[in-house]
């Protein structure tokens, strides 16, 4: 393509950013198929539609870089470079799974990869996060550890007591607030008595700031910013991405609490891969049929990673208490 | 629904943006961030005082980032307490917290006869206001980052002002002022929008997360007025030749990087707390209603400090000052008319409810 390159990443880079935006979005997509045919054992929360957050934040990271995830974990640990083959495996609780099967969804984790793990519990990231930091901070390469928590999570105690502690501490810890609105089935009107979610970084004395989590741009730039202050020992900060999410709280939720077309709207106005491509084919970077040869090779992927997970053993009764704990 | 017409000769608006001022200037410099609970207190403060003026109607934007759910309960409790407020009734808009409500409900509170509107925000959301009715006057109250268009003032005051002039004790004579805005036009028209204080061109080509703060992308600046008090890229301005709101026409500035064109370094303070030297080339005035050509080939137009419309070297962009665009509520200039006038003397204490 002979157009000049307007934006803040190179060509190369850009690609990989789709394909691991379009990974997550298949990854995800075929679980909902997968879960409602029954193949799927336990329960999944699907990230489809707030891929920009996790590709635009894990773009500026290392694998010395750590963070903890959520409940809603999948695109966290695609995003941060963990094998999709053997999430898939794990996800179907096989053994050769990131976590030779016995996690699940909510508990995958790579800590080759700085990937602390999915959590199952809300607001328990957090504090994980100010440790990883804290560690960060006698190692002085320059690393920081960020947590991911939903809208609902972020007013657990957990989560405001770290923001006291990575303040206090001057920790390399970001905190991002993932808000699609929606504590499971909870409008946050309802349950944040300041819903705001840069206010609670005020009361505690480090930055915050809001940016539209469905522009894989917005993200990318504004936790560039926060990322790079803290690196320099600038301190900790706080993320709101405001996305949207294509599913329910869980797979299976009927969400009656949506409004009507409001799904339609969020799929057809607010679908973060169709904002990336529509900039990056509209400013002459990468062609539309680029983006589609990347689509169907990730197809293949998915096909591939399911395959084997439905191949995989499952783990055998003598795994039951391995890698329970660890032995110094 | 709001009924046009019946009842609205006292009625106002208030647009509160609950997200303004949340940009990446409080990480890239120490902005200021007023808190939800802040924003809401002000609000109180207007309705309050309003309300004490003879406003008994007010219309309010609705939002779902935290304002309106906590001016509800705030009002709840304030009833409790026999305190008198106006009937405050929120828009039918399915809030969806993006720019989009504010000028959905500004067109609103336009088609249904408000007398005024107060807007709480910055310069981005003033002008959100103006692009959605441009046709009744506004009050702002400072909420935003840089704040060049709305004046910093107690609340109180200005809603006394806004009070006095929807209640036609002021005409519109003594309350209002006109002011000018930037048009720009993207190949005659095919993209158009306004500025109430700046239109800056820059070389980024991406909107991103919006906000403009490194000089040397910037190339041109063009301005309605260029107050010397001002921050932000209309500092670029007032420190080289102020041009007051007031006056006709505008100011253009051209910036450069290179020593061959470069006539002079300002020392700016292009954000809060954030002091930059910026390559000057020349700057000349902008009469009002002449077409000024945008000399870059490909780049951004940033609108009141925020990027957003992204041009390359096939369009042709044009920026042009325009007068008398919309009016504001002079609050200066309202209480010192109404205290000459005596219109806070009374000869009993009355009831004001």
């Amino acid at each position: 393509m002979a157009a000049s390159n307007p934006f803040p990443l190179s060509r190369d880079d850009l690609i990989q950013c789709y394909r691991t935006m379009r990974t997550i979005r298949e990854f995800e997509e075929r679980l909902h198929v997968d879960f409602a045919r029954g193949d799927i054992p336990g329960f999944v929360h699907l990230y489809a539609g707030e891929e920009a957050t996790a590709v635009g934040i894990m773009s500026h990271l290392g694998d010395g870089d750590r963070i903890a995830s959520t409940h809603r974990g999948h695109g966290h640990c695609i995003a941060k470079g963990v094998d999709p083959v053997k999430m898939m495996m794990e996800i179907y609780g096989k053994k050769g799974g990131s976590c030779n099967g016995k996690g699940g969804s909510m508990h995958i984790a790579d800590l080759s990869k700085g990937m602390m793990g999915a959590n199952g519990i809300l607001g328990a990231g957090a504090p994980l996060v100010c440790g990883a930091a804290l560690a960060a901070k006698y190692r002085k390469k320059n690393e920081v550890a960020i947590n991911f928590v939903g809208d609902g999570a972020s007013n657990q105690g957990t989560f405001l007591e770290s923001l006291n502690l990575a303040a206090v501490w001057n920790l390399p810890a970001l905190f991002v607030i993932e808000n699609n609105g929606y504590a499971e089935a909870t409008s946050r009107d309802y349950a944040t008595a300041v819903d705001s979610y840069v206010d609670r970084a005020a009361g505690f004395g480090m930055p915050g700031i809001t940016v539209d989590g469905t522009d894989f741009f917005a993200v990318y730039e504004a936790a560039g910013e926060i990322i790079r202050r803290a690196r320099e020992g600038g301190g900790p900060s706080l993320l709101e991405c405001k996305m949207v999410r294509f599913y329910g709280h869980f797979e299976g939720d009927a969400q009656t609490y949506r409004a009507a077309g409001e799904l339609d709207d969020i799929r057809a106005n607010h679908d973060c891969l169709k904002i990336f491509g529509a900039t990056v084919t509209g400013a002459g970077v990468i062609a539309e049929s680029e983006l589609r040869s990347i689509d169907d090779q990730v197809l293949a992927l998915i096909e591939d990673a399911v395959k084997q997970a439905k191949a995989a053993p499952l783990p055998p009764p003598s795994d039951l208490l391995t890698d329970v704990y660890v032995s110094y | 629904m709001v009924s046009h017409g019946s009842g609205m000769q006292d009625c106002i608006g208030i647009i509160a943006n609950p997200v303004s001022a949340r940009d990446v200037r409080r990480i890239v410099a120490n902005a200021s961030s007023l808190q939800i609970s802040e924003r809401v207190n002000i609000v109180l403060r207007v309705l309050s005082t309003v309300r004490s003026f003879g406003v008994k109607r007010v219309l309010m934007m609705p939002d779902r980032a935290g304002i309106r759910a906590m001016l509800v309960r705030h009002l709840s409790r304030e009833r409790n307490l026999h305190h008198v407020f106006p009937d405050v009734e929120f828009l039918d808009i399915n809030a969806a917290s993006t720019v989009d409500d504010t000028i959905l409900a500004a067109r609103m509170m336009g088609e249904a006869g408000v007398r005024a509107i107060v807007v709480l925000g910055g310069d981005g959301t003033h002008r959100a206001v103006i692009k959605g009715c441009s046709t009744v006057p506004i009050a702002g109250l400072s909420t935003g980052t840089n704040n060049a268009f709305p004046e910093m003032r107690e609340p109180t005051i200005a809603a006394m002002a806004v009070a006095l002039y929807a209640t036609g004790r002021l005409s519109a004579a003594q309350a209002l002022a006109s002011n000018k805005v930037l048009h720009v036009s993207i190949n005659d028209g095919e993209r158009q929008d306004i500025a109430l204080v700046d239109a800056v061109i820059s070389t980024d080509r991406y909107i991103g997360s919006r906000a403009l703060w490194k000089t040397d992308s910037l190339r041109e600046v063009y301005l309605t007025f260029a107050d010397p008090q001002a921050i932000g890229l209309s500092a670029l301005g007032g420190l080289l030749q102020p041009v007051g709101r007031r006056d006709p026409g505008g100011l253009a500035v051209r910036l450069s990087d290179d020593p061959a064109t470069r006539r002079l370094w300002l020392r700016v303070p292009i954000a809060p707390g954030m002091i930059r030297d910026a390559g000057i080339a020349d700057w000349e005035q902008m009469p009002a209603d002449r077409e000024f050509a945008v000399g870059l080939q490909a780049g951004i137009v940033a609108l009141d400090g925020e990027r957003e419309m992204p041009f390359d070297a096939n369009d042709r962009v044009r920026i042009t000052v325009r007068s008398n665009a919309f009016s504001t509520v002079d609050v200066a200039r309202c209480m010192q008319i109404a205290a000459c006038e005596g219109l806070f003397r009374f000869t009993s204490q009355t009831d004001q409810t």
